[in-house]
């Protein structure tokens, strides 16, 4: 059965064709396909070796992401539904690397060949895998995400992993009942629900531990302890994957799959219903309006009947159209003016954020010894940039909304709808998914138009801390240890020499990382200014072409009544009425389907 | 000199210098009595990573886990001490439930517990189960070596590692860690090749560079394993003896899982209780690994031990332990002495104290021992290249085989001075060409100059 929000938009699209709108058909035929065919993307995380590979594997019963006993994962494997079973590999096209558009090419390859070649070809050029597989449990758009495992000291793995988590509509976080929850898993969910709050903690392997019920409560105790609400869901895909071979419905019962299988059915491909219903909402409102717009033109000028004021609004029409075109030239100026401004600007500001940070650093250790308190001091340094980087982009945010605003100040008409709904494309990271995703909770525009972009951002920032201050000879574990036992207080520390060598080396390293993360986070800063300004553009453009698609419309109407005589004026007065009662109805339903309070469209 | 004569002689003399002070002089004693015991191997590792199983394997008896420092020493009969803020009483030992475990009594802060146990196992080191809970300062502090369990290297392991050289002095002596991939028999999820995979896993990490130059070796052990092998019973072995009876299709289904195994309708008339205890005390790969082995004729106790011992890594790690650990007792009781007397000196400056000062810091810098050892490893885990044949004998020379001039020079007889000097200056020439060529590496270079000086201090005491 069709649901409710598809008929809906069905109609929409009717009105549209006979209020000979292509235009507005095209925009919304674009978004049913896309409700249509959603992406709810579910993404596998976990240490290594917790068995996350198998895990999807067993979820859709066939090996198509790689497993094995030692690190295995290199890239995430996208493994969705298509007909006919199909693999590609997707590899950077050029050497240079950016969260934001690295241009890739996509190479087939045939699906019984993928686990071993993803595992053949060498990490850097290697992007993802693709996987398209006729599955029923994939039928409802879900696309299964297996993806590195993190901690493994391979740092750029776990950065292109928190990436793609800000992406997921939902996160299975993976740990075997070897072991309970560490405090660093602990740490990791923390991370991960702040950026997906639809997380669900698997618990692999219950076939090879005898006490995996004692880990399973343990680890309920955990979460709670650490405050974190996410479902757990004891496992085991040695079980399902031999229940699979042999068509053994109670073993299959054993391994967990099917609770599983059930959650991922209840809370997210039920929760996608909502996501749709929301998104056809959002769109089918605007374009209903727009359709209102050239009857209640007519309506008013039959009001009136009088043909002057009938000629006066043709012309009207006709000199708004003109002018539509004319202030193109304008905003499109102001757009890469204000653009190019903001960039410089906010490359400034970061790098007179990062300066300071460093006058401090140095104030610190002209005095301080870095032997002692140096896991303060890195925590101090994160804080800091971390501060420095939320205000920065933050900021680029506050003036790109500034800038959009500026730009729909130059634009010759106001709209409702004239400040775009999200300025990034659909999906940043990688085309697979098309899932538009306006999230839950209700927002205030400011963050609307630029929740993409600012999840883009928590990968780039996460990564920029990623690259940690490792390898400082610091910390003298040994040292203290012994001090300790002779005095019973911390050692004092040697010679002079020594401690203005360490605290040279101190301020290298901390110099070395704040470059490091400068350079990396301006990068993306600068490609999300080129996004924004895309986007922008391209937002403006369309939205310039239906304007003018209405204009005309509403002209080519008050033509009608000036040209039709009085019976047919009043024939077609009523038949517009009629039309324009249909769709203030429709647009009720429309509202309704968002859940939202009705806005008034007033008739 | 060897490095622990000298490090001898600058500990007796700091006693004299620090006669006056209390705490220095108490500390120095202490230090001058833990130079002459055995090596003391410190079990760390994350929390529940199996330290206090893969100490009981290493004893070769199974005792209750305590939530503190246990350390195990050879004695000759079973009693233990212990410590908690400075006091410490004596306490039994008693068998409970199948383990030994030592009765505390009513402390309930304690900080230490010595357990003398005779074992022979223990003869040649003195092992420390370090708790969950062990700031990795008090484990460096105590102990001589270590032995590091973890599963795949994570950031906290390789941060551990490090910290364990971090000192001017620990860098120089980077000679006393073992890393254990634990837990080999979950590796593969319990396949029943999973300790052979481990194996090679641990191979690899033998040769990475992050973790080649932190262990002196990496190997792969199940702890759980070996300690039920150590440890079994005849009601036990007579149990997987009726299981391995069985035919192996007729128990595939019951062994696939844990839950299974103990579960009702099961094909042989064995109590759910043994079969719940064989899982406790085998895990579930351990009782597919004994039913095969079984099968394959391993069928007395005896045989079956030590197919396990062997299997499991527990063999290896020993071996580890005696050519890593316990043949260089000498150089790491130098190192832990010369950490102890650097402490002193910079805790208690005193004028009386710079040549102390200087000559610590010469027989650090010095110390010949160090740099054999480190080139023993480096060589071992490829990170230096020699040829095959220039590599065997560069091992030999700087005493991977065994220290005497003997070993060194591959006599399996007991050669003259003057036959020995002859091989030796042979053996000298060859390597000071090698020393000097510069058509070749620079690591190796480097490799053929500690192997000249270790030809040269041979011929010193050959003379
Ligand atoms: N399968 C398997 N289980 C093991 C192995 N070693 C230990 N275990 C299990 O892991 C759990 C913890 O083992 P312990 O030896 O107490 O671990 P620990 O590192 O001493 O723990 P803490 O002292 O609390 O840090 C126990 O349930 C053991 O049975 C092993 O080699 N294989
Ligand atoms: N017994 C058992 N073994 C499992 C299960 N799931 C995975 N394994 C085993 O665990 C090992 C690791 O599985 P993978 O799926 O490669 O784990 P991963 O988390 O994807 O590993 P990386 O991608 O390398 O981090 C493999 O040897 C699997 O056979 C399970 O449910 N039961
Ligand atoms: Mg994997
Ligand atoms: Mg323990």
């Amino acid at each position: 059965m069709a649901p409710p929000w598809l008929d809906v938009l069905d109609e929409t699209i009717g009105a549209c064709a006979t209020h000979r709108r292509p235009d507005l058909e095209a925009r919304l035929r674009e978004k049913r396909a896309q409700q249509v065919d959603p992406k709810l993307r579910v993404l596998v995380i976990g240490e290594s070796k917790q068995g996350k590979s198998q895990l999807v594997n067993a979820l859709i019963n066939a090996p198509v992401c790689a497993v094995g006993d030692d690190i295995t994962t290199t890239v995430p494997t996208f493994v969705q539904h298509s007909e006919t079973p199909s693999a590609a590999l997707v590899r950077n096209a050029s050497s240079r690397r950016s969260i934001m558009n690295a241009p890739t090419e996509r190479v087939a390859v045939p699906i019984e060949q993928v686990t071993k070649q993803v595992s053949a070809i060498h990490s850097g050029e290697l992007v993802r895998a693709e996987i398209g597989i006729p599955r029923a449990l994939l039928t409802s758009g879900l696309v299964l995400i297996d993806t590195p495992g993190i901690g493994d000291t391979r740092s750029a793995n776990t950065a292109s992993t928190f990436a793609t988590v800000l992406q997921a509509d939902a996160v299975l976080m993976v740990s075997d009942a070897t072991g309970e929850l560490t405090s660093a898993e602990l740490a990791l969910l923390k991370k991960v629900m702040a950026a997906c709050p639809n997380v669900t903690v698997v618990i692999t392997k219950t076939d090879l531990c005898p006490q995996w019920r004692t880990v399973v409560e343990r680890n309920r105790s955990h979460l709670a302890r650490a405050g974190i609400p996410a479902k757990l869901l004891p496992v085991s895909a040695t079980l399902r994957l031999r229940a699979a071979k042999t068509g053994d419905q109670v073993l299959n019962t054993e391994s967990g799959f099917p609770d599983l299988l059930a959650c991922l059915q209840r809370d997210i491909v039920a929760s996608a219903d909502l996501l749709a219903r929301r998104a056809v909402s959002v769109v089918a409102s605007s374009v209903i309006s727009q359709l209102v717009t050239p009857l209640r033109e007519e309506l008013t000028t039959h009001d009136s009947s009088h043909t002057a004021a009938t000629i006066s609004t043709l012309q009207e029409a006709q000199r708004r159209v003109d002018e539509l075109r004319r202030r193109s030239a304008r905003w499109q100026n102001v757009l890469n003016d204000e653009m190019a401004d903001l960039v410089s600007d906010v490359e400034y500001d970061l790098r007179d954020r990062t300066r300071k940070i460093l006058r401090e650093v140095d104030k610190t250790f002209d005095e301080a010894d870095p032997a002692q308190g140096w896991e303060q001091f890195e925590q101090w340094l994160e804080d800091n940039l971390n501060d420095a980087a939320t205000t920065n982009f933050a900021w680029l945010m506050e003036r790109a909304e500034w800038v959009a605003e500026k730009v729909a100040r130059n634009f010759p008409v106001y709209r409702e709808d004239i400040l775009p709904g999200s300025i990034l494309p659909d999906d940043v990271l990688d085309p697979v998914g098309k899932l538009d995703k306006p999230k839950i909770e209700p927002f205030t525009i400011t963050q609307k138009v630029f929740t993409g972009l600012r999840g883009s951002y928590g990968g780039v920032l996460m990564f920029g801390l990623v690259t940690s201050l490792a390898g400082m000879p610091l910390i003298n574990v040994i040292s203290l240890g012994a001090g300790a036992l002779f005095g019973g207080k911390t050692i004092k520390d040697e010679s002079d020499a020594r401690l203005k060598r360490r605290q040279a080396a101190a301020k290298a390293a901390a110099q070395r990382h704040v470059d490091d993360f400068f350079i990396k986070f301006s990068k993306d800063c600068r490609d999300a200014g080129r996004y924004i300004q895309r986007s922008l553009r391209n937002h403006f453009a369309s939205l310039a072409e239906e304007m003018q698609e209405t204009l005309l419309e509403s002209a080519r109407s008050a033509k009608r009544a000036v040209q039709d005589d009085a019976s047919q004026r009043d024939q077609r007065q009523r038949e517009a009425r009629r039309e324009l009662d249909k769709l203030v109805t429709l647009y009720k339903r429309v509202q309704a389907l968002g859940g939202g309070a009705a806005m008034e469209l007033s008739a | 000199m060897k490095i622990d004569h000298v490090t001898w002689s600058i500990l007796q003399e700091a006693l004299a210098v620090y006669r006056d002070s209390p705490r220095a002089f108490g500390w120095l004693r202490s230090h001058v009595e833990r130079f002459t015991e055995p090596v003391r191997v410190a079990v760390a590792g994350q929390p529940g990573i199996g330290k206090s199983t893969l100490a009981n394997a290493l004893i070769g008896e199974s005792f209750a886990p305590a939530p503190t420092f246990s350390w195990y020493r050879n004695g000759s009969a079973a009693h233990a001490q212990v410590f908690s803020g400075g006091r410490f009483a004596e306490a039994p030992v008693v068998r409970r439930g199948g383990r030994m475990a030592v009765d505390a009594g009513s402390w309930d802060t304690v900080d230490r517990v010595v357990v003398d146990w005779p074992s022979r196992s223990l003869r040649d080191f003195v092992l420390i189960d370090t708790p969950a809970s062990a700031a990795p300062e008090q484990i460096f502090a105590d102990a001589d070596a270590v032995v590091y369990l973890m599963r795949h290297l994570k950031d906290d392991d390789l941060q551990f590692l490090r910290s364990a050289h971090d000192h001017p002095i620990a860098r120089v002596a980077a000679v006393n860690t073992i890393g254990v991939l634990a837990r080999a028999d979950e590796i593969g999820g319990g396949r029943i090749d999973a300790l052979s995979s481990a194996k090679q896993i641990a191979r690899r990490y033998r040769r990475d560079v992050q973790v080649q130059p932190l262990c002196q070796n990496v190997v792969a052990c199940a702890g759980l394993i070996a300690v039920a092998a150590r440890t079994m019973r005849e009601d036990e072995f007579q149990a997987l003896r009726a299981l391995a009876a069985l035919g192996r299709e007729e128990l595939e289904d019951h062994l696939l899982s844990a839950d299974r195994f103990v579960g009702t309708a099961f094909p042989l008339d064995l109590d759910p209780a043994v079969r719940q205890g064989l899982l406790e005390r085998f895990g579930l790969f351990g009782v597919r690994l004994c039913c095969a082995l079984v099968r394959q004729g391993f069928d007395t106790t005896v045989k079956l031990t030590g197919q396990l011992v062997q299997r499991s890594g527990l063999g290896e790690l020993r071996d580890s332990i005696a050519i890593h650990l316990v043949e260089r007792r000498e150089v790491l009781k130098a190192r832990s002495a010369l950490l102890a007397l650097d402490v002193v000196l910079r805790m208690e400056p005193r004028p009386g104290a710079r040549k102390l000062m200087a000559d610590l810091e010469r027989a650090v810098a010095s110390a010949h021992d160090f740099r054999e050892l480190r080139l023993v490893a480096a060589l071992q885990g490829g990170r230096t290249k020699l040829p095959p044949e220039l590599e065997t004998e560069a091992m030999r020379l700087v005493g991977a085989e065994g220290t005497t001039s003997l070993a060194r020079l591959g006599f399996d007889y007991d050669a003259t001075p003057a036959e020995q000097r002859s091989v030796l200056l042979d053996a000298l020439a060859r390597w000071q060409a090698q020393a000097t060529d510069p058509h070749l590496g620079g690591d190796h270079r480097r490799a053929a100059q500690i192997v000249v000086r270790s030809c040269e201090g041979l011929l010193t005491g050959l003379i």
